[in-house]
């Protein structure tokens, strides 16, 4: 099996991490493409993670959260479907394939699904083609703390 | 902002005092999209609705913002896998609070600054009125000039 391509997944710690480490326990194959990134929460991701990613070279991204109304912080998942789908518009607007970000939701005892939903990415991503992106510049830099974007702004204002 | 009744008082025995304007005290507002954060404090803050949340997000926002901002970031990571220029407005999901671009309305403002005094990234400006502009009529030292509201 290849393994050019690669996926990045936020998972949620509560469930699809937890899925996940089931899932391995169990010894159920995962595609070698995927590369787990452990959250405290699904909440905690932002756009900005999902778009570094993809623009650092992950050919496709993932979040694995909670079920609906199973969050453990209450809502997290939900601001994370909202985050999703949020990325997949600017995606589609810049006319990148909005289908290289997706969320799945899971609970901490289905190992399967989170395997069927790291699997269903993969099929995804196959089908598309490999993502074009230009050098990096100087548009590399990871965001600054807040306090130095601050001082940035004002210095230009 | 509309005076107050001591305000018109006052004016009132100004000789041949009147105001250029009413309702405003004048400052010409501008604003600079590519430093705003999207926190929405102008639009909370407007006293007349002229500045107000949008339900879009304008794509070009994030590829003009300064590097090292978060918008920038942001923007830097889009601009490496952008295959053509941004389609237009996308619209934007419910809990996503900050990514919206801030709607205004120049028929509505009054030019009070409220809006420049309250931004935290220092994207809006008020500009006071221009000098020839301004009421003619009000002697100097009793001429509360519209200077003094706009700081």
């Amino acid at each position: 099996m290849t393994a050019d391509r690669k996926i990045v997944a936020f998972c949620c710690r509560e469930c699809a991490y937890a899925a996940a480490d089931a899932s391995a326990n169990a010894r159920t194959p995962l595609p070698p493409t995927v590369r787990l990134v452990l959250m405290p929460c699904t909440g905690r991701v932002s756009p900005l993670h999902l778009l570094s990613a993809l623009a650092e070279g992950a050919d496709g991204v993932m979040v694995a959260g909670c079920l609906l109304g199973q969050c453990h912080y209450r809502e997290g998942n939900f601001m994370a479907v909202d985050r999703v789908a949020f990325v997949q518009r600017l995606l589609k607007s810049v006319g990148v394939e909005p289908e290289r970000c997706q969320m799945f939701t899971m609970s901490a005892g289905e190992p399967p699904k989170f395997v069927a939903a790291v699997r269903e990415m993969d099929r995804v991503i196959v089908g598309l083609p490999p993502l074009p992106r230009s050098e990096a510049g100087e548009s590399r830099e990871v965001a600054p703390v807040a306090d130095a974007t601050l001082a940035a702004v004002r210095g230009a204002a | 902002m509309p005076l107050t009744h001591r305000g018109r008082e006052i004016l009132s025995r100004v000789p041949g005092g009147t105001l250029q304007s009413t309702v405003g005290v004048g400052c010409e507002i501008v604003r600079h999209e590519e430093l705003c954060v999207g926190c929405g404090k102008c639009a909370s803050n407007c006293p007349s609705g002229a500045s107000g949340r949008g339900d879009f997000f304008d794509v070009n926002q994030l590829l003009e913002a300064p590097a090292d901002s978060r918008r920038g970031a942001l923007g830097g990571a889009l601009r490496r896998l952008m295959q053509h220029a941004p389609d237009g407005p996308i619209e934007v999901p419910e809990r996503v609070t900050v990514y919206r671009t801030i709607i205004y309305d120049d028929e509505k403002c009054l030019g009070c600054g409220t809006c420049a005094r309250g931004c935290p990234a220092e994207a809006i400006e008020a500009r006071p009125p221009q000098a020839d502009a301004a009421p003619t009529g009000l002697a100097s030292e009793g001429a509360t000039a519209p200077e003094g509201g706009c700081a």
